[in-house]
């Protein structure tokens, strides 16, 4: 077995593409593949989020706490975060998180003077770097989007003579540290299931029972041609793998009726940016931080320790 | 936040919960006071000197609302606010006219002031009474403030509504306590608790003999009293023993002896002859003389009428004992006659002895009532007191005193202040202690009041929601007094009880449940002898006779007695009576004929041996009542919501909303119809959804868990100086609710978080109801909240020790504490603090130091309110208080739980990532729980509110999870499909599961886990039971100063104790090193010198080493010093030993030393020895 190669190349395919949304296939590789991008996607890819709130005054009805915890979930543009220091490895700094290469100053300061409850939001918060901003801030300064609608992300309600006057240091993070790092609302993936229809069997369902066959499903997978009166499979990713179909062919006494399998080595991923940044980079940015993990074990690739660690695994290692 | 303006809420049905508590306080403002002073006995003084008599008693009262006591003379209100955050009371002058007449002269008013009386929030005195949200904002108080309690040194205290025996009415009791009385006393009587206008009481008992007779007994002043009945019945009016016989044996009829009904019995007649016979062998045969002998036998016990004639004192015990209730000695006499019927009937077994635990026979003590009676004894003890004061004073021949001259008078009465009066009361609400000695016929002294804890909204509610049996049965061994009896449906919760000690005890009232009071429903105080009257009126129309001033004479089952609140107003034919009760009950509805919409009409009909039958009617406040339809009556009435009583419900056909005949037969058909059958549960138990498909234990639970939940306890958080208050950050409004949510509006107090829950064993770490919580959802604010603990700073408290005056500072020299501690002593609000930090300082001007105060505990703490008293502008600032706020973020070990009854504690906080997640649409749940959790318990409802709320969460609409919807009529007409069906279509027509289940992969592997997961939103409660607050670790600490062993308690730092039974498992496990480590090397282990020659432990002497010098040359450490110790006894230190042993012998070697008892050692190498 001594050299032989695990790997494999796996094909990508984009389905469909927004700034906050990607739809992907990944094909030809296992699920602890899909998995382990899954993950980073979700908690590895770094992104800024304010970190170290000071208050300088609050006068609002929220405490400080409160506030620093809404003002860390808010999601910036974080561009910049794969080039950023963490803050705990910066040199410039000490680490104490305070220097243009791993940190971004926000100022915020409202006051309300007038008898109508005034919204603190995102847009007011100032930010001493450009490209480091609240990400519906950076929305309505693009085309495209109607600028009266977007508000801003409410921070907090001011009354007359309330006031909030703060400081606040946005860092470079993770998701695993704390969720208001990840840069991913949802990531998730299927897999790509393979539906055979029984023809001869199905052929001996009347019509009225096709149609309740295809009900069953809470899903709409199979559908009836208009033209043949013949099932037909319309939208197999639609199908839930809830086994409904199956069990209602088991108790129309048609077992065998359908056989759906799941592709082993097929994931239709659907991944949701918050905006911090593009689905897109956020994809790619995982992959990087993929190979630099993978990169972090196989540092000891020469060694024959690594035979020892990983067995089988680090030949299939040294062959990537 | 926001515009709420547009639509104010209502809060009406918030604020029907708390009216017992409010009317009873505004009956007691507006006009009990008044009627309670009129009722207090004038005093007389009598100079014999100047041989006159002075008379005092009391005129009209006056009770201010709550004021500033600002010397300016200038009179500013007093808000609530104030008083919770200065720590003060809130109450208002109280003063009386206090009458004083020399023989017949003319009367003298005189204004006494009686101190503060607290009063009530929300009372006709109170500054928020008929305040609008808005208003109530503005006086920094809750928009749905509902009052009913009262502010004492800051805190909120309620009176507990207390269950009493029903008042005015005969009840027949078996207990065999009454045998033990006296010889030749039988365990039957028949007991009466009669209550005054003033509403004190006085119990009155009729006991039966063995030989046939009957006692009657009351309380005075602690002792009971017992006079025969024959001598009562004479003294009471003029009359002649066939009379008395007459009307006695007039139950008993030959004719129908057997028939339905019949109570009486051919022994009545001996009884009687017995009961003459007592009177005459004492001797006594005329009115007069029966009046005579008693008013002989109790002058000793009765104040102020020493100089009075025999008869005279005679009549007052008549008048101040027997029947309190009612002022005709004719009525009284037809009671008695009454009540020894009755006591007959039950020992001839012809009717059947009342139950006392039943609701039936009971009422409820209500808070202005119970200060109402405290506030009379208070007063007559005054009244006394000046008396005996003035005779004291005129027995001394004071030189200045002069009997004539009013001023002098009145010194020696403010001798006694008057100013204790308001303490006492203050007193009594603070301690919810009675400092009494006539006892107010209460049977209990202590627990009368309880703090109102603002947990959560849900405790705050139930405290005044709450009645409690009584203190006397909690002691009990027996439980029957806890049993859930049928007579309480539909007024007291079955469901909504504690577990454990005080479990049927605490009862709650359930929503609907109302108490009368004296207020009709257009709140004017009701005018009881006029609606007596017109009640005897409608009685006589429709055939009843009249007892005065000649009644009928005869029984049942013939006639039946009528009686109207403790009074025999008449008898009724029994032919005639159920068309009686039906008439009295559609006037009872009509609302303009005088008779009072919650009128009780106990209508006991004819039974063979079943409770003692007649009619019974009562208008008396402090009764329970709830509404039902009536469909007795022809529909064109519109009005046709009739409150009814527990007395009159136990006789009455009440069928369920379903339309149904609930399986009674059309021989007796149903009169009356539930409104809803929600109305039998509390407020709490209201809301948990769909609890009609849960285990009725859970439901229970969850009614304990939703009043310990972490909610949103106050909106007005500002202002308030709670000791704790806990608070949730984030809640949310459930999705799945009950029609009761809405109508209490909980969403101003909401409770909990609607997570995302899956059911499912992942990893081990959801076992035993552990549950596994997503730390990302915790990270974007899951059940986030915080403690808020208000510490007061009272300087001048502390004066009293030493003189010294102490002012708030901080010290210029000590520039550390400066980021801490402000120029003005006090911390910086918003500043955090960290364990040992010093928060405050204060200055003592005489010994000129500063002296900081340090934060106790273990975590940190930030500064989240300071609050001054600036009451008193000249002197300097002396009373602070000071708000910190912990954050209470969930953390491995805090406790949750769902609205059904399961609770877990938090095992992992796993990230995000961990999570199972759903291929379709990537949703990560919130919590994990353990399928395990519901095949014992059962909890179907929780269930269902995952798939509604899932379905609800998707169609966006919030589900109606009331239970018992199938029990109602006309309620949405879908019964043709099941619950779970309707539910089921709802996620299937958004393309899930019908049975709410989705298929999840692992989050550790990606691969699809083999089961179908049941995942969906359940609302869930943060309890506020948490690690932070009661975890307890210790490695090294302080130890006991006599025993040497590790200390206790979790505060100190101390341990946890590893007792006999731990002690016993080690020695099972054979585990000796162990032991020896716990119980010896880690505790208190002690290397004690011991003489081997005398085995002395305590003879050891240590004799100072002489060279000490020479060791310290070149710098070296001294090495260990080795003490030359020498046996004190045998005067050498050849013997000495060293042994190891626990400090605490050697303690007891000491111990034993001093009581003379010599402990030897003997010290060996031999193991064996």
């Amino acid at each position: 077995m001594e050299g032989v190669s695990y790997q494999r190349f796996p094909k990508v395919k984009i389905r469909e593409l927004k700034d906050d949304y990607l739809k992907f296939e990944l094909r030809e590789t296992d699920a602890s593949m899909a998995n382990a991008l899954r993950r980073v996607m979700l908690a590895e890819v770094p992104t800024i989020a304010i970190d170290l709130v000071e208050i300088e005054g609050n006068s609002s009805v929220l405490n400080d706490e409160f506030l620093a915890h809404r003002l860390g979930l808010i999601p910036l543009t974080s561009d910049r975060a794969m080039v950023m220091r963490f803050s705990r490895d910066c040199d410039a700094c000490d680490g104490d998180g305070q220097c243009e290469f791993c940190s971004v100053e926000f100022h915020l300061h409202v006051r309300c003077d007038s008898d109508q409850t005034l919204d603190v939001t995102s847009h007011d918060l100032v930010s001493s770097d450009p490209s480091v901003v609240p990400v519906d801030v950076q929305r309505a300064d693009s085309v495209g989007y109607d600028t009266s609608e977007q508000r801003g992300i409410i921070i907090v309600k001011l009354r007359r003579g309330q006031e909030l006057r703060l400081r606040a240091i946005a860092r470079k993070g993770i998701g695993k540290d704390h969720a208001k790092w990840s840069p991913a609302a949802t990531v998730t993936f299927m897999y790509e299931p393979e539906i055979h229809i029984n023809e001869d069997m199905m052929e001996t369902l009347s019509l009225e029972e096709k149609r309740e066959w295809i009900e069953s499903s809470p899903t709409k997978v199979f559908g009836l041609d208009p033209n043949t009166q013949q099932v037909i499979v319309i939208d197999a990713e639609a199908y839930t793998y809830d086994d409904e179909v199956i069990k209602k062919a088991d108790s129309m006494g048609k077992s065998g009726l359908v056989e759906i399998y799941a592709k082993e080595d097929s994931f239709i991923f659907t991944v949701e940016s918050t905006g911090a940044i593009k689905a897109s980079q956020l994809f790619i940015n995982a992959i990087e931080v993929l190979k630099q993990k993978l990169d972090a074990v196989r540092l000891s690739e020469d060694t024959e320790e690594a035979d020892d660690q990983f067995g089988e695994l680090g030949a299939h290692m040294r062959g990537g | 936040m926001g515009a709420g303006t547009e639509t104010t809420p209502d809060y009406e049905a918030l604020r029907e919960l708390f009216k017992p508590h409010i009317e009873s306080f505004d009956y007691f403002v507006e006009a009990g006071l008044e009627t309670m002073l009129a009722n207090i006995k004038p005093v007389e003084v009598f100079d014999t000197s100047t041989n006159s008599k002075l008379r005092i008693w009391f005129g009209k009262p006056e009770l201010y609302p709550p004021t500033k006591d600002v010397k300016s003379g200038m009179r500013d209100p007093l808000f609530p606010f104030e008083c919770r955050q200065a720590g003060i009371s809130y109450s208002g002058r109280f003063i009386a006219d206090v009458w004083f007449q020399y023989n017949d002269g003319a009367a003298v008013r005189e204004k006494f002031s009686f101190g503060q009386l607290p009063i009530m929030l929300k009372s006709k005195v109170c500054h928020l009474r008929g305040a609008d949200p808005v208003k109530l904002v503005s006086s920094k108080e809750e928009a749905t403030e509902m009052g009913g309690y009262f502010i004492l040194n800051g805190l909120e205290r309620l009176a507990r509504l207390l269950i009493m025996p029903k008042r005015n009415y005969p009840t027949s009791v078996v207990r065999s306590a009454f045998i033990e009385r006296e010889v030749g006393y039988t365990d039957k009587a028949v007991t009466i608790r009669c209550v005054r206008v003033d509403q004190s009481a006085v119990t009155v008992k009729l006991y039966y003999l063995q030989n046939g007779s009957a006692r009657l007994g009351f309380w005075i002043r602690g002792r009971e009293y017992l006079l025969p009945v024959g001598v009562v019945l004479k003294a009471l009016i003029d009359t002649y023993d066939h009379e008395i016989y007459v009307s006695l044996t007039c139950c008993y009829s030959e004719a129908c002896q057997r028939e339905k009904g019949a109570v009486g019995t051919q022994l009545l007649g001996e009884r009687v002859k017995i009961i003459l016979d007592e009177v005459r062998n004492l001797s006594l045969f005329t009115h007069h003389q029966c009046l005579r002998h008693i008013g002989e036998y109790f002058r000793h016990v009765m104040d102020g009428l020493e100089t009075k004639r025999n008869s005279h004192v005679g009549e007052a015990v008549l008048r101040e004992y027997i029947f309190v209730h009612l002022d005709n000695n004719n009525d009284k006499f037809n009671l008695l006659i009454f009540m020894l019927q009755k006591l007959f009937a039950l020992v001839d077994q012809t009717a059947a002895p009342d139950n006392p635990d039943t609701l039936q026979f009971h009422e409820v003590l209500l808070p202005g009532h119970l200060i109402t009676i405290y506030l009379k004894e208070k007063l007559q003890e005054w009244l006394t007191k000046g008396r005996r004061l003035l005779t004291d004073e005129i027995k001394n021949k004071g030189k200045k005193f002069d009997f004539k001259s009013f001023v002098d008078v009145k010194k020696v009465l403010d001798k006694n202040s008057p100013k204790q009066i308001g303490i006492a009361v203050e007193n009594m609400l603070k301690t919810g202690r009675l400092v009494t000695q006539s006892g107010l016929d209460l049977q209990q002294r202590t627990g009368m009041t309880v703090q109102a804890e603002r947990l959560n909204f849900l405790r705050f509610l139930s405290h005044f929601r709450a009645v409690h049996r009584g203190a006397t049965f909690a002691g009990l061994r027996t439980t029957t007094v806890r049993k859930l009896l049928p007579e309480s449906w539909g007024f007291l919760c079955p469901v909504h009880t504690p577990d454990g000690e005080p479990c049927g005890l605490l009862n709650h009232l359930t929503s609907t449940c109302r108490i009368t009071s004296f207020f009709d429903s257009r709140g004017n105080i009701r005018d009881f002898f006029k609606i007596r009257m017109s009640i005897e009126h409608v009685l006589v129309d429709v055939g009843m006779t009249a007892s005065l001033p000649k009644g009928v004479r005869a029984g049942p089952p013939e006639v039946l007695s009528v009686l109207l609140d403790g009074r025999i107003i008449g008898s009724i034919p029994s032919s005639k009576v159920e068309k009686a009760v039906a008439k009295i009950r559609q006037l009872k509805l009509s609302g303009f004929s005088g008779i009072p919409e919650d009128l009780e009409v106990g209508y006991v009909p004819l039974t063979m041996g079943g409770t003692y039958p007649g009619l019974y009617l009562f208008t008396s406040p402090s009764r329970f009542a709830r509404p039902v339809r009536n469909i007795s009556l022809s529909s064109e009435e519109k009005q046709d919501i009739e409150l009814i009583g527990p007395f009159e419900q136990a006789y009455m056909e009440i069928r369920c909303a379903d339309g149904g005949d609930g399986g009674r037969r059309s021989i007796f058909p149903a009169t009356h119809e539930e409104i809803h059958p929600t109305g039998m549960l509390s407020v709490v138990a209201n809301l948990t959804p769909w609890s009609d498909h849960n285990q009725s234990p859970r439901n229970m639970y969850q009614c304990q868990m939703a009043k310990q939940t972490m909610g949103f306890s106050s909106q007005a958080l500002q202002f308030r100086a709670d000791q704790k208050l806990y608070h949730l950050q984030t809640p949310q409004t459930p999705i799945v609710r009950t029609r009761a949510y809405k109508k209490y509006n909980i969403d101003e107090f909401p409770t909990g978080t609607n997570a995302i829950v899956a059911v499912l064993a992942y990893s081990g770490y959801d076992m035993e109801d552990a549950m596994i919580l997503n730390k990302s959802s915790v990270d974007r604010g899951l059940c986030r909240g915080s403690i808020y603990q208000t510490e007061f700073v009272d300087l001048a408290e502390s004066e009293k020790s030493d003189q010294a005056l102490k002012v708030f500072a901080r010290s210029n020299l000590d520039k550390h504490s400066h980021s801490l501690i402000d120029a003005d002593g006090l911390p910086y609000v918003g500043q955090l603090l960290r364990p040992s930090d010093p928060y405050y300082s204060v200055y003592n001007t005489v010994t000129s130091t500063t002296k900081n105060t340090i934060l106790k505990g273990s975590e940190a703490v930030i500064v989240d309110y300071v609050g001054v008293d600036v009451r008193n502008h000249k002197k300097p600032l002396q009373k602070a208080s000071i708000r910190f706020r912990r954050p209470r973020n969930p953390v491995i070990g805090d406790k949750f739980s769902s609205r059904h009854g399961q609770k877990g504690v938090c095992s992992q906080l796993w990230p995000d990532i961990d999570m199972p997640f759903s291929g379709v649409t990537g949703m990560r749940p919130d919590l994990i729980i353990n399928p395990h959790a519901f095949p014992s318990r059962m909890t179907i409802g929780m269930l269902l509110e995952s798939i509604a709320a899932k379905g609800g969460s998707l169609h966006g609409k919030f589900v109606d999870a009331t239970p018992f919807p199938s029990s109602v009529k006309n309620e949405k007409s879908s019964e043709s499909s099941s619950l779970v069906d309707e539910l089921g279509s709802m996620l299937t027509s958004y393309g899930f599961n019908y049975h709410g289940v989705e298929v999840l992969y692992s989050g550790f592997l990606g691969t699809e886990l083999t089961c179908e997961i049941f995942i969906g939103p359940v609302y869930y409660q943060r309890l506020r039971h948490m690690v932070s607050d009661k975890f307890q670790v210790r490695s090294t600490g302080t130890v006991d100063q006599v025993t040497r062993q590790p200390i206790k308690g979790r505060k100190r730092g101390g341990g946890i104790r590893f007792g006999e039974m731990e002690r016993d498992s080690i020695l099972a496990h054979g585990a000796a090193y162990l032991l020896h480590d716990r119980l010896h090397t880690s505790s208190d282990h002690h290397i004690a010198d011991v003489c081997s020659l005398c085995g002395g432990l305590l003879t050891a002497s240590f004799m100072q080493p002489q060279k000490r010098a020479m060791r310290e040359i070149g710098g070296l450490p001294p090495g260990r010093d080795d003490k030359k110790v020498t046996c004190h006894a045998c005067k050498t230190s050849k013997g000495m030993d060293k042994v190891a042993m626990p400090y605490v012998f050697r303690y007891l070697a000491a111990e034993l030393a001093a009581m003379n008892i010599k402990m030897t050692l003997k010290l060996s190498n031999n193991a064996e020895a």
